[in-house]
């Protein structure tokens, strides 16, 4: 395989994730892609550090502690609670959830993910498309 | 009161005339007999009796004939308007009346008057009773009944569905149905959309809607129903929209559990796979060029079956779904040969390793097809990987399409390799059959075929195989052209999704809308 060209150019990422194994395998493909990464494990404190700091891509898992994805997303969404957020929202899930569901998370964000079709570098390719 | 006064002063009158009348003729008589004739004796006594006997008759019938005149035009009169001899007896005319005519007419008319007001009493009552069965029906009805006004607000709900919102019926009434019942639609055909739809072009119109919920997935106490409705625009008692509640409640949760089980187990089994596909890629890239070859081929493999299983964990979740009914496809227009070029332009590589060619015949002139590029594309590519699994090493595949004599585009892939028994042909289509003997050195999930079948028959399409063994398969199918779909439910409004130029953002399922 072709080693995967430096898109990231410092770009942040806050990426919410439970699962220590996935956010630390997103972490070194997006780092070595240039990407800067930093890991929230649950929904209140990536939702305080989306709010408090400047990101340009979320990664956002749905089944987390706390609060859920959704919950995060919809205020994040919610104009009343959150300035106009300058990141994309990339959902990253393994749940499965219902069409009509989805459809609406869908309608939300800038991009969902089902971890399970891709790799990490293949996660890395999907933002660059995102960004662009 | 006047009337029968002067009836009685007339009838006096009458009467008066008549005595005097007869008094004068007798008086006449006896004058006549006694000074003029002069008769005596017996003739006499004869001649003066015989007039006052006369008039004895006279009287009596005079007065009432006079008296009985007025009676029977009332009578005819009653028995005029009486109920089932009107037609027998005439409608009495009081201007013949010498005697009483006024008083006659003016019975006559109170008559005529009486039985009009009585009429409309009687009218008055059957409405009543109608509108006494109406309640009784729609208060019996074991079914929520919601009716709307033109601005859908309830006018009128039953104990049915009181007892469904688990409100009381003065609750209900008066309010706007969306404000009473949070109603959530599988689509975008919702009970909004639509009444707005018809108001503006139907005078009368039905429709029907499956799985409406109050309350979203995941969110607990909500209810499921189906729901049918009737439109009658301008009603004259106002109702212009009836709805009509089938509770699924329990039917409906009981498919989420299932549902909600399997996406559970799935949950819980990509996330290892993630994992495992994330440390595959790390070592790949870091020790990959450093392995002997052997090691880089189990590399390799490992990596396909880490593959493999997640797309069968996609698989079994799919195979879920169509058997809840949930597939949804959304047909749009593409030109059928890009859809066909971008699957063999994937699956070269792969065939390539064996030495197999893919050799395209792709009939100019198609029309556009109607297709969910995304469940087609995984059709195509588990028809021509089939097709390479089966073949022997440096063999040739064919793809070919036509429109054929249907006027459907039909679409073959073709292989001359091991080819399928007889035996095994009736149930190729069925969910997890496999030829066991290929079990152990052909992968795959047994349920590819399952999908492709339930795939195309969504797209209104066919699929069918022609083998024999050891000269080959041949697997075709038909999709309908986009001018045939057109205007149908079948066709999706909702813009297209995007994929990226690389084809494997799969942020899809074959499902979603």
């Amino acid at each position: 395989m072709e080693p995967t060209a430096h898109t990231g150019d410092g770009k942040r990422v806050l990426c919410i994730e439970d699962e220590h194994f996935i956010s630390e395998l997103y972490t070194r493909a997006l780092t070595k892609a240039g990407y800067t990464v930093d890991v929230q494990l649950n929904g209140r404190e990536g939702l305080k550090a989306a709010q408090t700091d400047t990101y340009d891509i979320i990664l956002l898992d749905i089944m987390i502690p706390s609060i859920t994805g959704i919950e995060v997303l919809n205020t994040l969404r919610d104009t009343t609670k959150t300035p106009k957020l300058h990141a994309k929202i990339v959902i990253t899930t393994n749940l499965e959830q219902r069409e009509e569901v989805r459809a609406k998370i869908e309608s939300q964000a800038d991009g969902y993910i089902v971890k399970a079709e891709i790799t990490p570098r293949e996660l890395v390719d999907f933002l660059s498309h995102i960004e662009a | 009161m006047s009337y029968f006064q002067s009836f009685i002063r007339q009838f006096r009158a009458r009467l008066f005339v008549v005595i005097l009348l007869n008094n004068v003729l007798i008086l006449g008589d006896w004058y006549i007999v006694d000074q003029v004739v002069k008769l005596t004796g017996w003739w006499s006594f004869i001649a003066i009796f015989t007039v006052p006997l006369l008039t004895l008759g006279l009287i009596p019938w005079l007065s009432t004939s006079m008296l009985t005149q007025p009676t029977k035009f009332l009578w005819q009169a009653i028995m005029h308007l009486a109920p089932g001899t009107a037609s027998e007896v005439g409608a009495p005319k009081p201007e013949e009346l010498h005697l009483g005519r006024e008083l006659v007419t003016n019975l006559i008319n109170q008559l005529y008057q009486l039985t009009s007001v009585m009429h409309g009493m009687e009218q008055a009552n059957v409405k009543a009773a109608q509108d006494l069965h109406a309640n009784f029906i729609a208060g019996s009805l074991p079914l929520p009944l919601i009716v709307l006004d033109k601005d859908d607000m309830i006018v009128f709900t039953n104990e049915a569905s009181a007892k469904y919102f688990n409100k009381p019926v003065n609750e209900l009434v008066g309010q706007n149905v969306y404000t009473a019942v949070d109603m959530s639609f599988v689509s975008e055909d919702t009970l909004n959309g639509w009444l707005k739809s018809v108001k503006s072009t139907s005078v009368t119109a039905d429709h029907s809607w499956e799985r409406v919920r109050t309350a979203l997935p995941g969110q607990e106490g909500g209810l499921q129903f189906d729901m049918a409705a009737h439109y009658n625009k301008d009603n004259p008692q106002g109702y212009e929209a009836i709805l009509v509640l089938f509770d699924h409640t329990t039917m409906y949760s009981q498919d989420d559990q299932s549902l909600s089980f399997i996406a559970l187990s799935v949950h819980e089994l990509r996330t290892p796979l993630t994992l495992l596909r994330g440390y595959i890629e790390v070592f790949n890239e870091e020790i990959g060029p450093d392995l002997n070859e052997e090691m880089q081929r189990f590399m390799r493999q490992m990596d396909a079956s880490a593959q493999q299983l997640a797309a069968f964990v996609d698989n079994i979740l799919n195979v879920a779904k169509i058997e809840d009914n949930q597939l949804t496809l959304q047909l749009h227009e593409a030109t059928w040969s890009d859809v066909i070029d971008t699957v063999i332009n994937d699956m070269r590589l792969r065939a390539g390793v064996r030495g197999i060619t893919i050799k395209t015949e792709i009939a100019a002139d198609l029309p556009t097809a109607g297709a969910d590029r995304y469940s087609i594309y995984e059709v195509l590519a588990n028809l021509i990987d089939n097709a390479i699994k089966y073949s022997k090493d440096g063999d040739e595949i064919t793809v070919s399409t036509t429109q054929n004599k249907d006027g459907v585009i039909e679409t073959s892939v073709v292989d001359h390799g091991v080819g399928i028994d007889e035996s095994i042909l009736p149930h190729i289509f069925d969910k997890f059959y496999r030829n066991h003997r290929n079990r152990s050195q052909i992968g795959g999930t047994g349920l590819g075929l399952y999908l492709a079948k339930a795939i195309i028959e969504a797209h209104g399409g066919n699929i069918w195989v022609n083998s024999k063994v050891g000269k080959g398969s041949t697997f075709s199918f038909t999709v309908l052209p986009y001018s045939q779909i057109k205007g149908t439910d079948k066709a999706g409004d909702a813009p297209e999704m995007a994929r990226s130029a690389h084809g494997w953002i799969k942020n899809h399922s074959f499902y979603r809308d």
